[in-house]
């Protein structure tokens, strides 16, 4: 017998029904007291929109309170990012963090106005995942000797989910690794970027695995080259960058975090949940159909992984001299 | 040819250009790239130009399609005008140094446009405009710190001000019964998360 | 087709279940209810129904949240009409003749037409979902980005005719929605523009308080500035049905706005905001009843409120073909499959066969829901504007102000609301058209993004806007528009329209 939420069913006939009843007294109340918004800093249909879905659900389940996703797209993720650096610590306003909004947007922007490190509450590491290149089928390009000797001859236009993505700087690498840039072309959000590729509109993409991997395996794109040091299990039949004889290994990266200053028993308590929603089997099959790996880190080691990919990222953006276009 | 103005025309493509030119300056400060790789200027910069053209066109037809004139002020609506501007300024800037509260987020604010509005509310001209947006601000100022029904029985209350046709009892009726009903749609239904009463 | 026929069979097995019908009942409840309260929107009601949802069969899910999506759409024509309260960017164009309607003492006609033809669109476009959604899928596929700028461009010149006066001071208040929509962070480069430092304008001026200050607050200044015409709004209730006339006016308007409705639905982004401006502009154009345009014509109703229905409906194509979601709403549609562990996509047809057609038949059910559920309650809404207007405008005060509060549980929003009343009042005032306006607002930002990646493409090569067939068709029709509209004759036309 199906579950049939019984509050949707009383209020029905009001028509107004089943918004959580928890009454805002002023008194503060034991946490969660009220939904929590998860705050999603890009597009939805995306890679990180899809896995902050993947997590909120069973989240929400232990927690007892609804998690609203709200996507706030803009700017290489730090639109998103900046609300909830400055929203109250109270542990109902969250971030799923990311590769971009913590790692390269702080070197990509000069102008950012939150510290990746400081200004939040770093809870855990959810997933990890390689990047891919996908072709628009008819292009003509099965793999990177294609890619490189077109892109040589007239120069080739390549899509990314955004300024700022590690697809993005990710497509900056091959350029200079081929010695011509590409024409990199910024969507909002990884869904309309991959529109543009299925009708081909755009021959090229650079898109994390997840997002890209229906398409793939529905044929709509071909993919030509994926960034893992091995070839993926879910995806056999595509070849890495190394394979193909360029020396890229790259991965992208999503976590949770709040605020800075949220109070340690948030903190604790989130990290646990997550931690054991990730060690269940399905939340783990999930992953690895959309091609992640869950990863397990404690509040102080996520802390210590952004600080790095920081301090890594930095230096390989002004390397390679990535601007937001 | 015989001038036939048409004095809304002419102030309408005035306010345009107006606009227009505020927002080329403020553009300055943006890079406009090229056509290929359009900066965060470039945009800006062709809609103001446009739009400054536009007006420009505007005000030069204005002068044949009239004659259609702007509504005559009087000089209680020129003072009440000025002295709502000064008035609301000067509680914009004095407001948070009375006192603390009047500091926070955007109260100065909310204290400004209704001090401003209240002093306008004194010519006819302006009454209906002037009270049903002082009964806005009002509600902005203390909605989220007086509460849910503090806040509406002063929106509704100063609202019908603006209505010479009420009475006190239909006021009195009308605040009561819209209370109870916003109370049961947002409060008792969608559950919206706001302070019920004032809190300290 | 018997195909077809089979399949849609096997959909209404599926929707008739008991549960389905209550779940779709009670999103269309749902829907119109929050479509009646101005700034409480479908997308924040669904994202947080989501949660609720997880316990529910995926097809049962669907089927409810899609419910709240048309139900929100026919409840925010409702609060159009009777209070030129547009919730919704697609309710502008019906607050233009509606709310006219309404003071001519035509209320129950306006409301009974935007039903009746909402149905009859929602109808036609259901079946096209279920015959054509693959081949219009790859329709939509071929627009690139100088094509959805043009398609843009076309929108914007034809919000111009929404406009009564001066055609240049129509473009002019165009421009200035363009204008206004650029304030915020710029999506490229994260600079913020115009914002003056306020973090609440990083994501640029919201919709609400535009729409609410210079539509529903401003008019009630009006009114009450003019207590002789609003009295017409509360003694005159006339009729509440349909007359013979005007149900055969209204018809071929249906027609016309359903055919718009449904291809521009398909659209992703500016879609279904655009069929209900086109299909406007072409009655005033096209139908017999174009010399009232502007002071209640019925064909002003009828045909945007069915290509908004329709565009409704067609919007579900993409998603349900590509798993690419053409706007906000259907994102999340895409957050709950997801969550129900489907992935949407070309293969959905066949792989979840009870999902796809049940849901094709449940947009029907959910139509036939609708017009049971507001056909009776005209009646009651119509009664509303019996109500004197003094005790009628602190209830829309009271309204709005809580919707706009709501959005972000601040109150800087309401002060924005107040600067643009008083904006609005001046535009009215002088004889400046607010709809123009917010129509550039909404369009103005996509147009940018459209803009600048139509010429990353083209390396800077403007030419892009005249080879591509599409952008270039777009174009041309832009121009003629221009050139009807700016012809002396035409004008002279619409002035002596006008003085009738």
């Amino acid at each position: 017998m199906v579950q049939w939420p019984r509050r949707a069913i009383l209020g029905g006939g009001l028509a107004l029904p089943a918004l959580a009843r928890a009454r805002a007294t002023g008194v503060q109340a034991a946490w969660p007291s009220q939904p929590i918004k998860l705050i999603v800093p890009f597009a939805p249909g995306g890679t990180t929109d899809l896995i902050a879905r993947l997590v909120a659900t069973p989240l929400q389940e232990k927690l007892g309170q609804p998690i609203v996703v709200e996507n706030r797209p803009g700017a290489g993720a730090s639109v998103g990012s900046l609300l909830v650096a400055q929203a109250v610590p109270d542990g109902h306003t969250l971030l799923l963090s990311n590769i971009a909004s913590h790692a390269i947007s702080p070197a990509l922007y000069g102008n950012l106005r939150y510290d990746p490190v400081r200004d939040f509450s770093h809870i855990a590491l959810l997933t990890l995942n390689p990047s891919v290149f996908v072709a628009y089928p008819r292009a003509g390009i099965a793999n990177l000797d294609d890619m490189a000797r077109l892109h040589r001859e007239r120069g080739l236009d390549m899509a990314s989910s955004g300024s700022g993505s590690s697809n993005h700087l990710l497509i900056v690498r091959m350029g200079s690794i081929l010695g011509r840039e590409f024409n990199h072309i910024p969507f909002r959000g990884a869904g309309p970027a991959m529109t543009a590729v299925i009708g081909g509109q755009v021959p090229l993409m650079s898109d994390s695995l997840p997002s890209a991997a229906s398409h793939i395996r529905q044929g709509s794109v071909k993919a030509i080259a994926m960034s893992s040091a091995e070839r993926h299990p879910s995806f056999p039949d595509v070849p890495t960058f190394r394979e193909q004889g360029h020396d890229v290994v790259t991965s992208s990266w999503f976590g949770l975090s709040g605020p800075a200053q949220l109070p340690r028993p948030i903190v604790d308590r989130l990290s646990r949940e997550v931690s054991a929603i990730l060690d269940t089997h399905s939340t783990r099959s999930r992953l690895a159909e959309i091609g992640g790996s869950a990863g397990q880190y404690s509040p102080e080691e996520y802390a210590a992984f952004v600080a790095s990919e920081v301090a890594l990222w930095g230096p390989l953006v002004r390397e390679t001299g990535a601007k937001p276009d | 040819m015989k001038l036939n103005v048409n004095g809304k025309d002419m102030a309408s493509g005035l306010i345009l250009m107006a606009i227009a030119l505020a927002g080329l300056y403020l553009n300055l400060d943006h890079s406009l790239g090229t056509a290929r790789r359009m900066g965060p200027g470039y945009m800006p910069a062709m809609v103001f130009w446009i739009q400054a053209g536009l007006g420009a066109l505007v005000v030069f037809f204005s002068l044949m399609n009239g004659p259609d004139p702007l509504e005559r002020w009087t000089g209680l609506d020129i003072g009440t005008f000025l002295g709502g501007i000064v008035a609301g300024l000067a509680a914009f800037w004095i407001a948070p140094s009375i006192w603390g509260f009047f500091g926070q987020t955007y109260n100065a604010v909310g204290v400004g446009l209704a001090v401003g509005f209240f002093v306008m509310a004194i010519s006819a001209g302006w009454k209906m405009l002037a009270i049903i947006c002082a009964s806005v601000s009002l509600f902005g100022l203390l909605f989220e710190h007086a509460g849910f029904f503090i806040g509406l029985a002063t929106l509704i209350i100063v609202s019908c001000f603006a209505e010479p046709t009420h009475t006190k009892k239909g006021i009195v009726g009308v605040t009561a019964f819209l209370l109870a009903l916003s109370w049961w749609v947002f409060i008792y239904e969608l559950d919206i998360r706001v302070n019920l009463w004032p809190q300290f | 087709m018997d195909l077809l026929i089979s399949n849609l069979g096997h959909g209404f097995g599926v929707a008739l279940s008991f549960q389905n019908l209550a779940f779709a009942l009670l999103g269309a409840l749902i829907g119109t209810a929050i479509g009646v309260l101005p700034g409480i929107g479908p997308v924040a009601t669904i994202s947080l129904l989501l949660p609720i949802t997880f316990g529910l069969p995926a097809t049962t899910a669907i089927i409810m949240l899609a419910g709240i999506y048309y139900g929100a759409q026919y409840g925010g024509s409702t609060t159009a009409i009777l209070l030129n309260l547009p919730g919704e960017v697609s309710s502008v164009v019906t607050t233009l003749e509606g709310y006219k309607m309404a003071r001519n003492g035509r209320a129950g006609a306006a409301l009974a037409t935007a039903a009746l033809g909402s149905f009859f669109a929602g109808t036609v476009a259901t079946i096209l979902v279920a015959a054509s959604g693959p081949v219009l899928t790859q329709v939509a596929l071929s627009f690139g980005p100088a094509d959805y700028f043009s398609l843009m461009l076309l929108g914007l010149i034809i919000a111009c005719v929404l406009a009564q006066g001066s055609i240049v001071k129509a473009i002019g208040m165009v421009v200035l929605g363009v204008a206004l929509g650029l304030v915020g962070t710029d999506v490229q480069t994260g600079q913020q523009r115009f914002t003056f430092g306020i973090p609440e304008l990083s994501d640029g001026l919201g919709f609400v308080p535009i729409a609410m200050g210079m539509f529903g607050i401003a008019e009630i200044v009006l009114n009450l500035e003019r207590p002789e015409s609003r009295s017409i709004l509360s003694t005159k209730v006339g009729q509440l049905w349909l007359t013979k006339e005007e149900f055969k006016r209204s018809t071929p308007a249906v027609l016309r706005g359903t055919l718009v409705g449904s291809f521009l639905g398909l659209l992703p982004g500016g879609g279904a905001s655009l069929a209900a401006f086109g299909s406007y502009m072409m009655e005033r154009k096209m139908s017999k009843g174009r010399a009232m345009f502007g002071n209640g014509a019925i064909e002003g109703v009828a045909g945007p409120e069915a290509a908004n229905n329709a565009a409704a409906q067609t919007s579900f194509i993409p998603l349900l073909t590509l798993g690419i979601p053409s706007n906000a709403v259907m994102a999340l549609m895409v957050g709950a499959l997801i969550i129900q562990g489907i992935q949407p996509g070309p293969r959905m047809v066949e792989a979840q066969p009870d999902l796809f057609w049940g849901l094709i038949a449940s947009m029907w059910i959910g139509n036939v829901m609708l017009l049971v559920i507001n056909l009776p309650m005209i009646g009651m809404w119509v009664k509303l504007l019996s109500v004197p207007y003094r005790f009628l405008y602190p209830s829309i005060l009271v309204f709005c102000c809580i919707g706009v509060y709501s959005l972000n549980n601040n109150a800087f929003d309401v002060y924005m609301t107040v600067l643009f009343t008083v904006f609005g009042y001046i535009c009215s005032k002088l004889k400046m058209e607010p709809a123009p306006l917010l129509i550039g607002f909404v369009l103005g930002p996509m147009m940018e993004e459209h803009l600048r990646r139509a010429m990353l493409l083209s390396r800077g090569d403007w030419s892009v806007f005249v080879q591509r067939p599409i952008s270039a068709t777009m174009l041309g029709i832009a121009l003629i528009a221009l050139l009807l509209m700016a012809m002396p004759n035409i004008r002279k036309g619409k002035e002596k329209a006008m003085a009738e």
